[in-house]
């Protein structure tokens, strides 16, 4: 007996749960496989964001949501907290990076060489209308280089540093098991380097670009130039609790490194990587990155405004939660109003 | 249902879905919670099967607390069937195997939003509330961090500096729900958005209340007994909502906090608590002589529509 | 004025005793062991040019930094010791209730998006005052201390002028009756004519109230009207002090000299 009418109770969420999902009807594993194939880019899109590489499940979030991202990530990220945590790997370095794509905005070139990649930055964006007429696209074969670019390449900060035209940081030297996880601990400011860097690897694709182009335009304080852009794999090494290292595979990751003038003399550098490939978020993340240094408190570019309000399980939930009732904390306002009215105000 | 059957049907996903490192951790911070009552606990706040911002802070305390012998009640603005809190119940009841209940009596925890039932909860009971936003210095200081060194100050004077400013300009206080409050003589916590209404019941209380905010990653406690003061001017009494008068339509009770259904002329008014509703439009028709009314209303906060 | 008053007046203890700060930032040395003393009613006049960290030591005295090394005492009861030990906690109620201060740019010292009343009130509350109608009475008793048009005490200090964002900063200040009052450069900006008023304001008040003032300058002009004594800095050192009319009279160091006949 429900004691209010206009409350559907278990019935109204249930009947509007299968409305939604009879919209996107039955899902099996190739549908699955298809995303999978069709779309790698939005794959790891959703597998950044989720901070889970596993493109099998991020299609499957895919197809379960049918493409609303937010849901998607909130799918990956809620099964990804309850699983165990069997190893911890060891960190990649840069060089140790099987590099796809390498490019410097810095300099003509640079030592190991631009590699192009795979890339539609120099491509006319025109739709393929044909397809819709029955005629397929097939893409034009890859013609492979004479000499192959080399898989590994250096570090460019590294050749800055040894100019000293970038500070050395520090390295502060800490067991792969001991850096600060952010999915196990809160974020606080001023934040750790390594929660800084994990929460800009998670954050929303969209709103990095927002706060970064904000950046970009002239509300940040440091104007970016890509020092080095990245696509790559990266081996995931992992040791065997016999004490045997071995690979457990490869995932694709991306990085920006940023760079702008410091007032030392010295290049500031900024810098974002990513789990998948995905160039818009890193170089945003990295001129964020850049500019938090020398933020004003409460600015876009500072490091606490950004990182919270990036994080797209957080912001798209609270976004969405304005759909839910709030007539006591309405009807508490509502009784303020109308005894503010009749109060007398105090000389 | 059985434990059994759920933890065969769902095997990667621990008792209570929450793993154990997760709980270990929440244990923690509910336990320092408790050791300096009002104060904000950063915690990691793992991500849950349900949206940021629709109760995911309280639902991972609940998680912690629950066990299969538990009685669960759920409401949301003060009604257990509003269609969130039947989410949340039935979530709660499938990953743990604890019962449901509507009735505030019966229930050993209750999870919350926006309102603390009119009944006087026990010793025995846990009250969980769903916060949105953990911070009462927000209005006054949007960054977190500076936040944080405020209340280490116990530099609260921009806060009354807002009521002084409310008397200044509106002849009252217009602060509505989550109106802040002074925990132990130390911090000023938000009590969530609570009407004022419901913030002298969480005063030297019998029962331990959490609030927890799971977006914004922050969770507090009001440990039994333990003074809980709205911010107020010495010569400017606490306001609560003037509700003591009202009656519900439906019910026939008077004396509570109510929902108001405007009419086309005027408005008439409903219970908030809707269990109590319930309950009290069943014992009057078997006072009537219809059966089936085994309910009973217990003690009240407030009574004649004040708070003794 | 107190410059009048015989001598005996040093053989009352000093209000602030000030010994030995030193304060180096990064290869920049503000402070070069530097000592100071202020009397009860006094007013220690303090001028520079910018850089001679006459500011730095306003702002020591404030507790808004501390020294590498240097002791301070203000002799009030309960207050023993050097003040540079005491917790944050103890400094920030120190600052709240014992020493005010008024900042050459209104925007450091005041909340400008709320009234000027309440710019007063939030001293009286952190101080612990809980009554409404007391917060108005007190604050409604500083602000006319301050010159303050009543009728417009309930204006944000943003549509103010900048002599009376001043007014307001200075009935914040003297709300709580603080042993101390720190003026840094608090007419340098304004018009001459408002300089004139905010000043015959501060002498007002310093008169009915015998405040202890100090007060930085780089205006010989404010320090002549305001000062009994004064000190003369440079590169983060004294280099000269004494009464006011003395210093400005019949200057000694060859920078006091340059510094008045400029002036002149």
């Amino acid at each position: 007996m429900a004691y209010v009418a206009t409350r559907g109770g278990a019935r109204a969420i249930d009947q509007s749960e299968r409305l939604y999902r009879a919209e996107l009807g039955q899902i099996d594993a190739t549908r699955v496989t298809t995303l999978r194939q069709s779309l790698p880019n939005l794959i790891d899109r959703v597998m950044g964001e989720a901070s889970l590489y596993e493109p099998d499940l991020a299609a499957l979030a895919l197809a379960q949501t049918g493409g609303d991202l937010y849901e998607a990530v909130l799918l990956l990220r809620a099964w990804r907290t309850t699983q165990p945590r069997l190893a911890i790997a060891a960190p990649v370095l840069q060089e140790d990076l099987i590099t796809h794509r390498r490019i410097s905005a810095a300099f003509k070139d640079i030592p190991g060489g631009q590699i192009l990649g795979p890339t539609l930055d120099y491509a006319h964006r025109l739709l393929a209308t044909d397809v819709l007429q029955g005629r397929p696209y097939t893409p034009t074969p890859v013609e492979p280089a004479a000499t192959p670019a080399p898989a590994h390449q250096p570090s460019l900060a590294a050749w800055q540093k040894a100019q000293g035209l970038v500070a050395d940081p520090l390295r502060e030297d800490v067991a792969p098991d001991a850096i600060p996880d952010l999915t196990r601990e809160p974020l606080l400011f001023p934040a750790k380097r390594a929660h800084t860097l994990q929460s800009l690897a998670r954050a929303d694709t969209g709103g990095m670009l927002a706060l970064g182009y904000a950046a970009m335009r002239g509300y940040g304080n440091a104007h970016p130039t890509v020092n080095e852009l990245r696509l790559a794999e990266a081996e995931v090494r992992v040791t065997h609790p016999s004490g045997t290292v071995f690979s457990a595979g490869r995932v694709k990751v991306s990085q920006a490194e940023v760079t702008s003038k410091g007032k030392s003399g010295q290049l500031n550098l900024g810098f974002c990587a990513t789990l998948g490939w995905n160039e818009v978020k890193v170089i945003s993340g990295a001129t964020l990155d850049l500019n938090a240094a020398a933020a004003p408190k409460g600015s876009p570019v500072e490091e606490e405004f950004f990182l919270y309000h990036t994080e797209p399980v957080e912001a798209s939930g609270f976004c969405i939660h304005f759909k839910l009732p709030h007539y006591v904390t309405f009807q508490s306002a509502l009784d303020a109003l109308r005894g503010a009215k009749t109060a007398e105000v105090p000389a | 249902m059985t434990i059994a059957a759920l933890t065969k049907a769902w095997q990667p996903m621990s008792y209570g879905f929450l793993d154990p490192s997760a709980k270990r951790e929440l244990r923690r911070k509910m336990l320092k919670a408790i050791a300096v009552p009002g104060c904000q606990m950063p915690y990691a706040s793992r991500e849950v099967p349900m949206a940021r911002g629709w109760g995911t802070g309280g639902l991972q305390v609940t998680l912690t607390l629950l066990k299969p012998q538990s009685v669960v009640k759920v409401i949301d603005q003060g009604a257990d069937d509003s269609v969130n809190a039947a989410s949340i119940r039935s979530f709660l009841s499938k990953v743990s195997g604890a019962a449901e209940t509507w009735d505030t009596l019966a229930a050993t925890i209750i999870q919350s939003r926006h309102r603390i039932p009119e009944e006087r909860l026990r010793a025995d009971q846990v009250l969980v509330l769903q916060v949105p936003n953990p911070e009462p210095l927000r209005p006054v200081e949007p960054n977190m961090s500076i936040a944080r060194q405020m209340h280490a100050d116990a530099d609260y004077g921009r806060l009354w500096l807002i009521l002084y400013e409310q008397m200044v300009r509106a002849g009252r206080i217009m602060e509505g729900a989550a109106y802040p409050a002074l925990v132990n003589g130390r911090h000023v916590m938000t009590p969530s958005p609570i009407p004022r209404w419901d913030v002298p019941k969480l005063h030297m209380a019998q029962h331990l209340t959490f609030l927890s905010a799971g977006r914004e990653k922050r969770l507090y406690a009001v440990p039994p007994f333990t003074r809980v003061e709205p911010l107020v001017f010495s010569d400017v009494p606490y306001q609560v909502e003037d509700h003591g008068g009202l009656t519900c339509h439906r019910s026939g009770v008077t004396g509570y906090f109510m929902n108001e259904i405007p009419q086309d002329v005027g408005s008439v008014f409903e219970l908030s608590d809707s269990h109590l509703g319930i309950k009290a439009i069943r014992l009057s028709q078997a006072e009537g002589g219809v059966e089936g009314a085994a309910d009973q209303i217990g003690p009240t906060w407030y009574e004649n529509g004040v708070m003794p | 004025m107190n410059a009048m008053l015989p001598p005996q007046l040093m053989t009352t203890p000093p209000l602030l005793t000030m010994t030995g700060l030193c304060r180096r930032y990064g290869r920049v040395t503000a402070l070069d062991d530097v000592s100071a003393m202020v009397y009860p009613g006094e007013v220690l006049g303090i001028v520079g040019e910018s850089g001679s960290g006459k500011s730095t030591l306003l702002r020591m005295m404030n507790l808004e930094d501390t020294p590498d090394s240097g002791d301070y005492r203000l002799a009030l009861p309960d207050l023993p010791g050097n003040l540079f030990d005491l917790d944050r906690f103890a400094r920030r109620m120190l600052c709240a209730t014992r020493i005010g201060i008024v900042y050459q740019n209104p925007h450091q010292g005041l909340l400008m998006k709320h009234t000027s009343s309440g710019n007063v009130a939030e001293r009286l509350l952190i101080a612990g005052e809980r009554s409404f109608a007391a917060l108005r009475a007190r604050g409604r008793v500083a602000l006319e201390a301050s010159e303050f048009p009543l009728d417009r005490m309930d204006a944000r200090p943003i549509e103010l002028s900048g002599g009376m964002q001043q007014r307001v900063q200075l009935a914040k200040a003297i709300a709580l009756e603080p042993a101390l009052l720190l003026l840094d450069e608090p007419t340098t900006g304004l018009d001459v004519s408002v300089q004139a008023l905010v000043l015959d304001t501060l002498k007002r008040l310093q008169r009915d109230r015998a405040i202890t003032m100090v007060i930085v300058s780089h205006d010989l002009g404010v320090l002549r009207t305001m000062a009994d004594r004064v000190m003369v800095m440079r590169h983060g050192r004294v280099v000269e002090q004494g009464l006011a009319d003395q210093v400005f009279q019949d200057p000694q160091h060859e920078y006091t000299q340059s510094l008045v006949h400029a002036k002149l």
